[in-house]
């Protein structure tokens, strides 16, 4: 019972992140109008920063993760007018062939710019591997709080200010209607922006939360996340918000339990698996989509 | 006493690409006027609202609103500035409550949206009781209704209307020429473009009749009412 225990508090961890990874791509997917394969990859790009910010302090965490918040706003802002044109044709699968190229840029960047390309470590300290609670051989340690209560905390937030707000009924308005949002006198533009600039916030949120979880971070962990989340938003229905956080949580919790009874490489196939199933099954998403 | 001038458009024609959407077009509206824009589909009547809006760009001519140039504007500006469309196919808003796309309405509204929302429930009964539905699911006539009350939240020196009578039943078609007839007694200014164009003339104060683009008749409604050409093209002949 202590492991089940054990592989859920690890699984709602881990999918506590992939549910914030899910609600920044899905952010733009909805209001930017783009679709950002490279978004986990500018997530990645974001923990690097937080590794130099931690690196350039000597471990001052407060500094480092406001730093990599911002490191986060400010990548997802600049690759904002790189889609302007696109996202305004809504020229979708153009924005899905922009977003590899920058894929590649930002790749570049990890693999061979920063540290040599060597994968970087983060401080042992930072993934708080203290035991808070146990129950038998079960423990949930103060980095898993932390994550789950940060990353759902983070997504709770967004999804307050998206339904209870005058912008994020902007938000919903643009998403459900860009040409009812111009008519209203909604400013496109300046909405957009705003959009990723919370998306690269959620990233850096979610940066922060897989520096501690991972300890570690290599050029190509933006291409493992990219199909994570990709599989994600295709299982729950590209855009779809409330889909998108609870496929997360489910992958996670899948993955812990592939990890804990079956064996550690056969997590990849979880992914993989989700974007099969729901390709073959129900392509436009298991849950309904609604914003 | 000549009523001030709300909009004045100067000679505008509009192209997209090779297509010439509108054609040397002038048109002018006063406050407290319905004017009616009449013609068939793809005369133009859409293009010309859009374009008052700033959707579309102005090739060579000018918009004035209130006096003040508007024809490069930004259209949230232009919005802002108090013009409003309630647009074909009334672009409801259909996932968000009744009261939210009241909400939208009022964006640009600096204050007062209590005010506006109480005239608004006077003007439309069932949004009130209706008001935290999902706006997806009224009737035809009521999402026409509630496109009109989301126009009013933000309490526009205008109001412009493309083809309300568009799908609705009758019954709901008498419904909304008597309710554009009592927000004009209150005050409102409002561009009305018609395929109806027995039912546009008949509230209106002058229009316009609009072919392919350009205007070809200009008068007051009576007048148009009368003409033979219109007659014969828009009101059934006779």
């Amino acid at each position: 019972m202590d492991i089940v225990l054990a592989q859920v508090i690890n699984g709602v961890a881990v999918g506590s992140i992939y549910a914030l990874l899910a609600t920044g791509f899905n952010l733009l997917f909805l209001v930017g109008g783009v679709f950002q394969f490279a978004y986990p990859h500018l997530v990645v790009l974001t923990m690097y920063t937080f590794w130099l910010v931690l690196k350039a302090t000597g471990d001052n965490l407060a500094v480092s993760i406001l730093a990599t918040i911002g490191a986060g706003m400010g990548l997802s802002v600049a690759t904002e007018p790189l889609f302007r044109p696109l996202a305004r044709r809504g020229a979708i699968v153009t924005t899905f062939i922009l977003s590899l190229g920058i894929v590649i840029v930002f790749s570049d960047i990890m693999n061979r710019q920063i540290h040599y390309g060597i994968p970087i470590g983060f401080p042992p300290a930072l993934s708080g591997q203290e035991a808070l609670a146990r129950w038998g051989l079960a423990t949930i340690t103060i980095g898993q709080l932390a994550t789950i209560l940060g990353a759902i905390g983070a997504v709770v937030g967004f999804l307050y200010m998206l339904y209870r707000t005058k912008r994020g009924r902007a938000f919903r308005t643009l998403a459900q209607s860009p040409f009812v949002a111009r008519l209203i006198g909604i400013p496109i533009t300046k909405t957009s922006i705003l959009s990723y600039l919370i998306a690269g916030l959620l990233g850096g949120v979610s940066a922060v939360f897989l520096s501690m979880s991972l300890g570690a971070a290599a050029g190509s962990l933006g291409n493992i996340l990219a199909v994570k989340v990709f599989a994600v938003a295709m299982f729950a229905g590209l855009g779809n918000l409330k889909g998108g956080v609870i496929a997360g949580l489910i992958l996670g919790l899948v993955e812990s339990f592939v990890m804990g009874y079956l064996r550690g490489d056969w997590v990849y196939a979880v992914s993989l698996g989700m974007i099969l199933v729901v390709v073959m099954w129900k392509p436009e998403g298991l849950f309904s989509s609604d914003v | 006493m000549a009523k001030p001038n709300i909009l004045t458009v100067e000679d505008v024609s509009v192209s997209y690409g090779m297509v010439k959407a509108l054609s040397h077009v002038s048109l002018e509206i006063n406050e407290g006027e319905i004017v009616a824009l009449i013609g068939a589909n793809g005369s133009g009547k859409s293009t010309l609202l859009e374009t008052i809006l700033g959707i579309h760009r102005v090739n060579s001519g000018k918009i004035l609103f209130m006096r003040k140039p508007i024809t490069r504007m930004p259209t949230d500006k232009i919005v802002a500035s108090g013009i409003c469309l309630v647009p074909e196919g009334r672009g409801i808003l259909a996932p968000m409550t009744v009261l939210e796309n009241l909400q939208m309405g009022a964006y640009h509204l600096k204050s007062g949206f209590d005010k506006y929302l109480e005239r608004v429930y006077q003007h439309f009964s069932f949004i009130s009781e209706r008001s935290k539905q999902k706006a997806g699911t009224l009737s035809g006539g009521q999402q026409q209704m509630l496109s009109i009350g989301r126009g009013l939240m933000s309490a526009p020196k205008l109001l412009m209307m493309d083809e309300p009578s568009l799908g609705l039943a009758p019954v709901m078609v008498e419904e909304l020429f008597k309710t554009i007839v009592d927000l004009n007694r209150e005050g409102y200014t409002v561009l009305l473009a018609e395929q109806n164009a027995y039912k546009a003339l008949n509230i209106a104060h002058r229009g316009y009749a609009f072919e392919t683009g350009s205007i070809v008749l200009s008068g007051t409604a009576e007048e148009l009412a009368g003409n033979t050409k219109v007659r014969n093209a828009y009101l059934g002949g006779g």
